[in-house]
């Protein structure tokens, strides 16, 4: 199927579901209250509403079957999304089922995701490594300090470029993390362990 | 005069040595941004906000200022020299710019740019403040039902000047205004949206929402296309651009500071919006319309002065209404309430120093961006041969170590990637990131203003076309709707979006 601007398609799907998500969720849970005295649910619903309007809007001026248009193809693959999440979701849980910190579910299912992603997406490495670089930086931090933390976000987002050379990245990773230490932690005082927790 | 003893109190402010040093740092921090292309003033400045909690609130906003008017200076470097864009605003300099260079003129449009800027600056400093302190008088009469009806109109305005599809950006503030609401609502109490994570119940901070659709989104999009950037080499001789030229832009520069002056006011509009519309007015004016795109020395002039003028001019808003107009004014929003000032009218009476500091700061800011950058071009042109590869692991740490010190949370970090990634979903489906910001940061305030407004009124919603104030801003809106909704005019107004985009 052909219709004229795909990407106006999927956008209006976008913003009908999140409008929708948002006022239902509004009316089951919160306070609807009056004109004269809003509840918490009063604007959330006014706007969800309004959202799934302009969605419509946006669907129905991409919908137009035009023979010049492009194929009904989103410009990346919601199924690919989905399969990240849901490993995101399981890990996490099973972390909390084993009674150890859903941190480390997280961190497990970064590796997973990136691990997947190199091996059989190369279209979206960029997509996933620059965003699991940013959460292993955060969820390394306190456990392992900030040169393990700067050394897997430089190394992981350096790998989603188009060129990756071990020594350039290398000698980039000993220049950031100096670079940071004297001004972050020297010099703005920011309290950041430097080391893992478990070597003081 | 009341203008030049404030004057006077701004300058005692701003030329105090620790000033002017952050004033320089700003102005050289925004010339390094501006010049490298993929790091905007939105990011460096989201990076720079949890730094300011240590300065003093003078200082930190002359520091973050310098940087957003600093990057409109760095970006036409990069865009005669190279042909990229340093900035986003600096993408209309492109097409006339480095058409000058490539005919060996690389000097004289550099030149024309600075000089075009720096006349630009100081008359928006001065258009600051003058037309500050009547306005803010003003904006204390205001009711919450001005309020509301003032954020409306911003927002509108805000869409009708984004690029692409109106609708979409409409849709776009709607959500943004919708995740602004998450978190705990301010009169009952109740957590809205934060689905039993306790992190959420403060909301999704605004710095976090930045980096991630403006920066990590960004960074990503570009690492989509080649890294390729081959910098025009030959050297930048003479300087100096000729009798001919001055007499061919001085009047481009004038037009041009005047329309970014008005653009840069209306919210949503700012530096980009300024340059694409002196642009065009140029074009349309000229004698010889032919000669643009091949090296017209209009074509640089008029959208040079214009973006600075509309990046100084975006300040007023901010100043007097304590509304943003744009992404990095909701930014400079964000520092004042780092500092425990609460933004609106108000902080011109009661931090005098603050306010006029800032406006000297400015005028000094531009003197010393035309002083240092144009015998520093060289060294500048020399950081544009660094590849990418290099650049955008570093931004991250940045941006990393930024987020994660808002509050030693790595669940920050996370909100982070993840908007990075609906950036990403957005930047794709062609819809702005823009009018979604500014929702953001308006959702709570319009709640709050729409509520109040209607108690007051015993929920009777006309009230907001009894005040005069307020049916002032609602017509203002709908006639902007109206006109950007008729046929011919939308056409128009697209094409001259993709015209100019290409």
């Amino acid at each position: 199927m052909r219709i004229k601007s795909p990407k106006d398609f999927w956008a209006g799907l976008m913003f009908i579901g999140t409008g929708l998500f948002f006022a239902i969720w509004a009316y089951a849970y919160y306070q609807m209250g009056t004109a004269v005295r809003m509840g918490p649910a009063y604007f959330p619903f006014v706007l969800g509403g309004l959202l799934v309007f302009l969605g419509v809007l946006v669907l129905i001026e991409g919908f137009a079957l035009e023979a010049s248009g492009g194929p009904l193809q989103l410009p990346f693959s919601l199924l690919d999304l989905l399969i990240a999440l849901a490993i995101f979701a399981v890990l996490i849980y099973l972390a909390a089922k084993a009674g150890i910190s859903s941190d480390y579910g997280m961190l497990a299912a970064s590796l997973v995701v990136t691990v997947l992603t190199v091996l059989y997406r190369p279209n979206a490495k960029a997509l996933v490594l620059i965003s699991v670089a940013c959460l292993v930086y955060g969820y390394l931090m306190k456990p392992l300090g900030l040169v393990a933390a700067t050394a897997a976000l430089v190394f992981i987002s350096a790998y989603g470029g188009h060129e990756f050379k071990w020594k350039e990245v290398s000698i980039l990773f000993v220049l950031l993390i100096v670079f940071s230490y004297l001004v972050f932690v020297k010099g703005l005082t920011l309290p950041f362990p430097m080391w893992p927790a478990a070597w003081s | 005069m009341e203008l030049f003893d404030n004057l006077i109190l701004g300058f005692g402010v701003a030329i105090t040595p620790i000033n002017l040093l952050y004033a320089l740092i700003g102005v050289l921090l925004g010339t390094l941004i501006g010049v490298l292309p993929g790091v905007g003033p939105v990011a460096t400045i989201a990076m720079l906000l949890p730094i300011t909690f240590n300065l003093n609130p003078v200082s930190a906003l002359i520091m973050l200022a310098g940087i957003y008017y600093g990057a409109q200076y760095g970006g036409s470097t990069t865009a005669i020299l190279v042909n990229i864009p340093g900035e986003s605003s600096s993408v209309v300099t492109c097409l006339d710019g480095y058409q000058m260079a490539r005919q060996g003129r690389a000097g004289p449009a550099l030149a024309i740019a600075a000089i075009g800027s720096f006349f630009a600056g100081c008359v928006a400093t001065l258009l600051i403040a003058v037309a500050a302190p009547p306005l803010a008088e003003l904006a204390l009469k205001f009711g919450p039902s001005e309020y509301f009806s003032l954020m409306v109109f911003g927002l509108i305005a805000a869409t009708v000047l984004a690029r692409g599809s109106l609708i979409k950006a409409i849709a776009m503030v709607v959500l943004g205004l919708l995740l602004g609401l998450i978190g705990t609502d301010v009169n009952s109490g109740v957590l809205r949206f934060t689905f039993g994570i306790p992190e959420l119940s403060d909301g999704i901070g605004f710095v976090v929402v930045a980096m991630g659709m403006f920066g990590t989104a960004e960074i990503i999009s570009n690492l989509d296309l080649k890294d390729k950037r081959e910098v025009f080499l030959s050297k930048v001789t003479h300087l100096y651009p000729t009798k001919e030229d001055l007499k061919r832009a001085w009047a481009p520069i004038m037009r041009g500071t005047a329309l970014g002056s008005c653009l840069g006011i209306l919210p949503g509009g700012g530096a980009l919006l300024s340059s694409f519309g002196a642009y065009t007015l140029e074009k349309k004016l000229s004698n010889h319309p032919e000669q643009f795109g091949k090296g017209a020395i209009e074509g640089v002039a008029g959208p040079e002065s214009a973006n600075n003028a509309g990046a100084q001019t975006s300040f007023i808003p901010m100043l007097t209404l304590g509304i943003p107009g744009n992404a990095v004014m909701a930014l400079m929003i964000g520092a004042l309430m780092i500092q425990g000032i609460a933004p609106g009218p108000q902080v011109m009476n009661e931090k005098p120093q603050l306010f006029w500091g800032l406006i000297a700061s400015m005028w000094l800011g531009n003197l010393m961006l035309v002083v240092l950058n144009l015998p520093m071009i060289g060294m500048w042109v020399k950081l544009l041969t660094v590849p990418y590869r290099y650049l955008f692991p570093s931004i991250l740490v940045f941006m990393a170590i930024g987020v994660f010190s808002l509050s030693n949370n790595p669940f920050d970090v996370l909100i982070m990637a993840v908007f990075g990634v609906l950036g990403y979903i957005c930047v794709k489906l062609e819809c702005e990131p823009a009018p979604m910001i500014l929702g953001f940061i308006l959702g709570p305030l319009m709640e709050e203003n729409l509520r109040r407004a209607m108690l007051l009124s015993r929920g009777d919603p006309f009230v907001f076309f009894q005040k005069p104030i307020s049916l002032g801003f609602m017509i203002a809106s709908a006639v902007l709707l109206v006109i950007v909704a008729l046929p011919a005019i939308r056409k128009k107004r697209e094409e001259a979006f993709v015209e100019e985009a290409k």
